[in-house]
């Protein structure tokens, strides 16, 4: 018998039920208006280089351009445009649809409150040119797009990771890296500390929040099957299968302390106190 | 009797044997007036510095990555924990931008727009108040920290009277908010707001012409407009350089367009001028609370948007009518799915200009959601701003940067 | 002026109080449990407050230290990160002993929330932990409490013993 495939290229959560005629509405793309300073935007910027798309989508411009023409669109913006200021800049994982990465910038006219998102599209092997000359906040963005998502910058002065150790393996923003991180992720610490040979010590982590281990006898008490602590899950196990149990003894009775004896007659008041 | 492990002691970041003078010392991660995780890698000739290379993600929590795998309701807590010294301005922010993905920005009813825009401004005292008193503490002004985190106590009790917790609100649903103010609310926010600004003014008397502190933070730290600008700083550091720019009064949101206060501009560039900055915008915090409490009362007790294809009914509905039970379960147990799409939303939070960007793909989990967090170029423009300044300075620098590492490693 | 007499055959002998050794030192050791600031991320923020002026830790004797070299008690307040976990580690071996340990949040106890690839699930596999405070993040009345038990657990201690062993996990 096979096994049942799974994809691996999207290992994020999924909508486990889709209806069979579900079609997802769309958010409008409305043209470009004619006159404005969004107009006069896309003219001056296609009057420097190929302009894909462009649409106004929920107020704000959006333009579709050729990752090459990265410097050239954002110079002609911030340059003739007065778009001074890079306010956002990443990536989108589309490895699987698509084999690549959206890469869109989010500028900001600080004259008049206009927002443009360039964006453009890389594939998965190209590399980007580094915007750093023209906005130095893209030094940081363009460190945090490769570490985080593998987008490759060209001419970056420092391209080192930013937000995870340097001794990280894996690109923890792609579709394809599962939330809870692979094996190199979820011992970095036992590795990194004690040493490979420690993972035997200290055991896996505990990704269940509810887990309870009815063996764990430092954690948990066993009323009724009381042993001592630290002993042995096989000695608990044979213990089990022998049927051994301890008679509760109750506080009332001079027992365990704090172990109340619960099945007492319930008490029945005539009126609310 | 320790473990043993495998650390050595080390020494990658102290050089013993250089040619010239300067000498590299590390800073953090782990260090009190860091104000979190902050390492700066630091190269000194005597105690100036040449060299500052801020490492970051010492609190890399993969909020994004989360975003991913969750459906857009279930990620609102988690914003709290970005910015944690004003966390409704996070959950504001988020919900903001998901009202706009779906496009029911303008169906969130009045009273919720009035709710949220009070606790917005009280998280932007309490974020203020906050900042203050770290910063004076940093500085040396032990007293200005006693007295800040009294006042701010008193803004927490609000906060928790409101919503229950005091630092990880929640305070804000997607559509509106979950919850009317309760009774006697306004009139204890009404006192407080009215005894702020006497208090506000004592601060301003123990530190504006104090000679140390105004030694410590005249000069110090210029940015000057282009690199503000190019370094993409907002908030209190954009409007020191002499930009007017608030994204409350450029692009409105809320109720800010019909509210009546001033954007306090310097052009000093400098930290001095930033706490005047932030001691004045608290102030006008205080004038907007004070137009909204009288707004309240002309509203009516609405509270959730009505859009039953993305948002619950009331829960009275839900208990009493069969079709909005049913929604409530669809809507609990596979979440809304929003139009595909992809919106860039900012905010004015306390810091700067947070904003979200979502892009939908039409699944109830965000295909990708990013984070615009103030602080992270805030403590990127760190090294651009040490060099040149001396290691006395680096305190009130990161100080006064008002930075908060939940939401630059996010 | 006020004359202080001791009437040696009266009163017993000397103006002396017994106890012992352990009792004297445990009384000194928990009445100045002295926290190393170890602020990770939002508990900080509630380590502080308890800090300040409303709820005032410095009437327990608790008083927050920059170097672990003069910290007895390391709160961990906040997430740890796989990043940040070998620096920890580092600082509680530089601690003197006897030391201890108060987890603060869901995030130290468990990874609460942040079940994701850099955050590391416990900070129990890293440092051996004394006390787990539950909460996101957990009031300073809790901060306080969890102190006060703490101290209970010192005097309880024998003073002139290294400590024990404790167990990781």
């Amino acid at each position: 018998m096979m096994r049942p495939y799974t994809p691996k290229d999207n290992v994020q959560a999924k909508a486990y039920y889709t209806d069979r005629f579900w079609v997802a509405p769309r958010i409008a793309e409305e043209p470009v208006p004619k006159e404005g300073i969004y107009a006069e935007d896309l003219d001056a910027l296609s009057a420097k280089c190929k302009v894909l798309k462009a649409y106004i989508q929920r107020g704000q411009l959006v333009i579709h351009i050729d990752p090459k023409d990265n410097i050239t669109a954002l110079k002609t913006l911030k340059e003739e445009r007065w778009y001074e200021m890079l306010s956002e800049m990443s990536a989108v994982d589309f490895l699987a649809e698509r084999g690549g990465f959206e890469v869109f910038y989010q500028i900001l006219n600080l004259n008049t409150a206009q927002r443009i998102r360039i964006k453009c599209f890389v594939d998965e092997n190209e590399a980007i040119e580094s915007v750093n000359p023209l906005y130095r906040s893209a030094d940081w963005a363009e460190r945090e797009m490769w570490d985080l998502m593998g987008v490759k910058v060209n001419n970056h002065p420092y391209l080192k990771r930013l937000i995870m150790p340097d001794d990280w393996e894996g690109h923890p923003l792609r579709k394809t890296y599962p939330l809870e991180g692979d094996e190199f992720a979820q011992w970095y610490e036992v590795d990194k500390i004690f040493g490979k040979e420690a993972r035997d010590i200290i055991g896996p982590e505990n990704r269940d929040p509810a887990r309870i281990d009815r063996y764990d006898t430092e954690r948990f008490a066993r009323l009724g099957h009381e042993v001592p602590r630290g002993t042995p899950p096989e000695e608990l196990k044979k213990l089990e299968e022998e049927g051994v149990v301890t008679p509760v003894r109750y506080q009332e009775e001079e027992g365990v302390f704090l172990v109340k004896d619960l099945n007492e007659e319930p008490k029945v008041l005539d009126k609310r106190k | 009797m320790q473990q043993t492990n495998k650390l050595q002691p080390f020494f990658e970041n102290l050089e013993f044997e250089r040619e010239d003078n300067h000498m590299v010392i590390n800073f953090g991660p782990q260090h009190p007036s860091a104000h979190g995780q902050l390492r700066l890698i630091l190269e000194l000739d005597g105690e100036q510095v040449v060299r500052a290379v801020p490492d970051i993600g010492y609190l890399h929590r993969g909020m994004e990555k989360m975003a991913e795998n969750m459906i857009y309701n279930e990620f609102l807590p988690t914003t709290d924990r970005m910015d944690y010294i004003a966390a409704t301005s996070n959950n504001y922010g988020y919900a903001l931008a998901v009202e706009r993905l779906l496009g029911i920005e303008d169906k969130v009813p009045r009273r919720a727009k009035v709710i949220r825009t009070i606790l917005l401004e009280l998280n932007r005292i309490i974020s203020h108040l906050f900042w203050l008193a770290t910063h004076a503490l940093d500085v040396g002004a032990m007293s200005v920290f006693l007295y800040c985190f009294r006042e701010r106590e008193y803004a927490m009790d609000l906060m928790e009277d409101y919503c229950g917790a005091r630092l990880t609100h929640s305070a804000v649903r997607i559509g509106g908010v979950p919850l009317d103010l309760p009774e006697g609310w306004l009139g204890q926010l009404a006192k407080y707001v009215n005894e702020l600004p006497n208090n506000i003014k004592d601060y301003e008397d123990l530190l504006t012409e104090n000679r140390i502190w105004r030694m410590r933070l005249e000069g110090v730290g210029v940015i000057d407009a282009d690199l503000a600008k190019s370094w993409g700083c907002t908030g209190p550091i954009l409007r020191a350089t002499g930009i007017e720019y608030d994204i409350r009064k450029e692009e409105p949101y809320e109720l800010y367009d019909e509210l009546e206060f001033d954007i306090p501009v310097t052009d000093t560039g400098d930290s001095y001028g930033r706490y005047k900055l932030y001691m004045e915008e608290m102030r006008q915090s205080v004038r907007i609370i004070q137009q909204l409490i009288t707004m309240y009362d002309k509203t009516e007790p609405e509270l959730m948007a009505h859009v039953p294809q993305y948002i619950s009914a009331p829960k009275e509905d839900i208990m009493t009518q069969n079709y909005s039970l049913m929604q409530h379960f669809v809507l609990v147990t596979q979440g809304m799915r929003p139009p595909v799409g992809e919106v860039y939303v900012p905010t004015e939070s306390p810091k700067g200009e947070l904003g979200f960007y979502i892009n939908s793909q039409g699944d109830p989990y965000p295909y990708r959601l990013k984070v615009r967090a103030p602080s992270f170029w805030h403590c990127g423009i760190l090294q651009d701003l040490l060099p040149g300044c001396y290691i006395a300075d680096i305190v009130t620098i990161i100080g006064n940067t008002n930075i908060v590492f939940g939401e630059i490693d996010r | 002026m006020a004359q202080h007499q001791v009437n040696y055959t009266q009163s017993g002998g000397l103006p002396v109080a017994l106890t012992t050794v352990d009792k004297i030192l445990n009384w000194g050791r928990s009445n100045s449990v002295w926290a190393l600031t170890y602020g990770l991320a939002c508990c900080a923020i509630e380590m502080m407050a308890s800090g300040a002026s409303r709820y005032d830790f410095d009437r327990f004797g608790t008083i927050f230290r920059a170097s672990p070299r003069q910290a007895d008690v390391m709160i961990v307040a906040g997430t740890l990160t796989k990043k940040h976990s070998e620096f920890i580690r580092r600082l509680y071996d530089q601690m003197t002993e006897p030391k201890w340990v108060i987890s603060m949040g869901s995030c130290a106890n468990t990874g609460g929330m942040f079940n994701t690839y850099a955050t590391v699930q416990g900070v129990d596999r890293i440092i051996p932990v004394d006390m787990y405070l539950p909460g996101c993040a957990p009031r300073p009345e809790t901060l306080q409490y969890a102190v006060m038990l703490l101290q209970q657990k010192i005097r309880k201690e024998s003073a002139n013993k290294s400590q024990k062993p404790k167990r990781l996990v």
